[in-house]
């Protein structure tokens, strides 16, 4: 018998491109504060300051891989509005909600929830494990 | 580019988001800002300098001649891109600002690049003359 190397392609293909992470809060020193800690890790960050801007891009067909979105926004969308927005247009995309005020009722575990002020090495960590959990689940 | 850091304002998220991203795979350090309001928050920040600002002639509320004026006054060390639409805001230049919008939309980021480039290149030659 001879034997023979595979050639076979694996079943998976293994995505190594950055993680992409619509950040949307319209305080542009928490935004960028965020931001910077998810560049350092490598994540591609992409930077909202409304609903709508959030909104527009994923029409637009921008990559997202998690979106992570401040609750209370001015403008016609507001962080649980987008978040359920995506829930029914971009089912993969995984929501992690922020807000200073009174936790929401309605999350119904579909999103997950941080309260400000937050440490922004538990919002990484957060960021990382729902990313990981997804497997880079994306839009775009 | 070590440190340099570049703030790009921009109100359109589909413009600014790849125009950042390209200044930063060149080794910039960028911050985005949507308008002129959020540049002077960054701007107030203690443990942050911003060496280039470059931003569109044409923001909304604010426009970036006047802000580029107030630039100028307020922070006269940092070097200020104009850019955006030129037919729009040649008008306004004259009265506003001494310098017209150096490069116009739609932004080919080679073209951003080379003019941040030059203002470096031009700044560290002054600074050596002087």
């Amino acid at each position: 018998m001879i034997s023979q190397k595979s050639t076979a392609k694996p079943d998976v293909e293994i995505d190594a491109s950055p993680k992409h992470v619509l950040v949307v809060d319209d305080d542009i020193v928490i935004r960028l504060l965020i931001a910077e800690v998810m560049r350092d890790e490598g994540i591609c960050v992409i930077e909202a300051r409304s609903g709508e801007d959030a909104a527009g891009y994923l029409k637009s067909g921008g990559r997202a891989d998690l979106i992570f979105s401040d609750i209370q926004m001015p403008g016609s969308i507001d962080g649980l509005q987008l978040a359920r927005y995506v829930r029914e247009t971009y089912p993969s995309i995984p929501v992690i909600l922020t807000s200073g005020g009174i936790i929401p009722q309605g999350l119904n575990g579909v999103v997950k929830f941080v309260s400000k002020p937050f440490r922004l090495n538990s919002v990484l960590e957060l960021v990382l494990e729902t990313l990981n959990a997804a497997g880079g689940a994306a839009n775009g | 580019m070590d440190n340099h850091c570049v703030m790009l304002i921009e109100s359109d998220l589909v413009i600014r988001t790849p125009l950042a991203q390209y200044l930063r795979d060149c080794g910039f350090r960028v911050v985005e800002a949507f308008n002129a309001e959020e540049a002077r928050i960054v701007l107030a920040q203690a443990d942050l300098t911003i060496d280039t600002v470059f931003l569109d002639a044409d923001m909304p509320e604010e426009s970036g001649f006047a802000f580029a004026a107030w630039m100028r006054a307020n922070h006269p060390g940092v070097e200020v891109i104009l850019a955006g639409s030129v037919e729009k805001t040649a008008a306004k230049a004259g009265e506003l600002c001494k310098e017209g919008p150096a490069i116009s939309k739609p932004y080919d980021h080679k073209i951003v690049l080379d003019e941040i480039r030059r203002r470096i290149a031009a700044r560290a030659r002054n600074m050596d003359e002087s």
